[in-house]
């Protein structure tokens, strides 16, 4: 079904042109087989090496593990928001609504709402706190290591880290190439009221 | 993959010949690379195993740099360098001595038998510069190779062909040490919608080296109007040497066999 809006385009040109397919270099052109790889592929593809490393680290880390992906969109929602990455809040609006959660779940972890959390699950609650927690600059807040350790298993507290830190990761990486947001996801947020 | 490194000396040249790969002219971005650089290459080349270096530009000869690079890069593995021909007098001339007790050869650029249609391609007077410069080289002891780039479109024929070759041979280049390849439509050429239209699949791999990375072949770091083609970009490391050759081996498991039989690009 095509969308209600017409597709908006970005209103952000990035610091670096993105790479199309004609210009995909040799390692980058699978990444391009299937149409737009999106703007991070296409940022990336300007250094191919790299490129392969890096979709096959963010693929891990950000794909589907042991994690459930409810918990793992809530993380990515929350850093990025948190880092204030435009791109990454955007983006993973609509990953987060397709992962299941609300739109006042989704407000409440772009920090929009003042009222109560929508939240009342002991590991999200944890999740998210642990977001903040590594989000802010400085050592680690001993509340916070407490709270994700009673939360979740070991193996699941490196996950989560890992997660939250290769997320602030992409946010400065986003934010400083300033990424534009592809049309179809700014096209959700509008249709959903999330712009 | 081929055995042969390729070096992009650099993009900058005193000509601006109507199908050239690179766009290069005097006002063109130099992106050289250092001498050291260049001689790193050729050392991590033969350590992996590769059996000669090419040296390309732009013109490489307009580096003063250059006729010692290539002593040291020489002295490593068999290098061929291209030129134009057109900085090889006095004492420019003289310090390409040293260059005949080493396995150099020079390639110099000589694309129709008749003056008028070749200076049309490169530049006024450029034929008989070579054909002055050519003969100096070989009494000097340098080997020298002469590379005809011809326009598929230029009605050439095999008459013409047979006097180019006797032209050659006269200036004292061997047929083994002429090499004939057709103008590829890639930088100033497919501005101008010259030459033949070409894939990966028709260009054999052979490792370049440039100041914006590694490519898959000479024919790769290409330049229109004032931008670098990436579509035959390896990757932008170049040093450690492994880290190009390893994928560029890589891309050459994965594809089909190369198609130079069909339209002779070397």
């Amino acid at each position: 079904m095509p969308p209600p809006h017409p597709a908006p385009e970005s209103p952000h040109a990035p610091l670096v042109p993105l790479m199309g397919a004609e210009q995909a270099p040799l390692l980058a052109r699978p990444y391009f087989a299937g149409g737009d790889p999106g703007p991070i592929t296409a940022a990336l593809a300007h250094v191919p090496e790299m490129l392969e490393v890096t979709a096959a680290f963010l693929g891990a880390v950000l794909g589907p593990s042991g994690i459930d992906v409810r918990t793992k969109e809530i993380v990515i929602l929350r850093t990025s928001a948190r880092a204030s990455c435009r791109y990454c809040v955007e983006a993973h609006t609509v990953a987060a609504r397709d992962a299941g959660l609300s739109v006042h779940e989704v407000r409440s972890l772009r920090g929009e709402t003042g009222a109560a959390s929508p939240f009342t699950d002991r590991r999200e609650l944890a999740a998210i706190a642990w977001c903040d927690a590594l989000v802010a600059t400085g050592s680690v807040e001993a509340e916070a290591k407490s709270q994700i350790s009673a939360a979740f298993a070991d193996h699941e507290v490196v996950e989560l880290t890992l997660l939250v830190t290769t997320t602030l990761l992409l946010n400065r990486f986003c934010t400083a190439l300033d990424l534009p947001t592809s049309p179809g996801v700014l096209a959700r947020l509008t249709a959903e009221g999330l712009r | 993959m081929g055995e042969r490194v390729w070096l992009y000396a650099n993009y900058h040249c005193n000509l601006a010949c109507t199908y050239c790969l690179t766009d290069s002219g005097p006002s063109s971005p130099r992106r050289s690379l250092s001498s050291a650089a260049m001689v790193t290459v050729a050392r991590q080349a033969a350590e992996l195993g590769f059996g000669a270096l090419g040296v390309t530009g732009g013109e490489p000869f307009l580096r003063p740099d250059l006729p010692g690079t290539l002593a040291a890069m020489a002295a490593v593995l068999p290098t061929v360098v291209l030129s134009n021909a057109t900085q090889f007098t006095g004492a420019r001339l003289e310090r390409l001595r040293p260059l005949a007790d080493l396995d150099v050869a020079v390639q110099v650029s000589l694309d129709r038998v008749e003056p008028t249609a070749n200076d049309e391609l490169r530049a006024r007077g450029n034929h008989a510069q070579v054909v002055d410069a050519i003969p100096r080289l070989v009494e000097m002891g340098i080997r020298v190779r002469i590379g005809s780039t011809l326009d598929p479109d230029a009605g050439i024929d095999d008459e013409e062909k047979a006097r180019l070759c006797e032209l050659h041979r006269r200036l004292g280049v061997s047929d083994e040490d002429h090499v004939v390849r057709p103008v590829v439509r890639r930088g100033r050429a497919a501005a101008a919608e010259m030459g033949v239209r070409t894939t990966v699949a028709d260009l054999p791999p052979e490792l370049t080296i440039t100041a914006d990375g590694a490519f898959w072949s000479p024919f790769g770091p290409t330049v229109r109007d004032g931008r670098l083609d990436t579509d035959l970009l390896v990757t932008r490391t170049t040093d450690p040497l492994s880290t190009p050759a390893a994928a560029l081996a890589r891309l050459v498991e994965a594809s089909p066999p190369g198609g130079d039989a069909r339209l002779g690009i070397r």
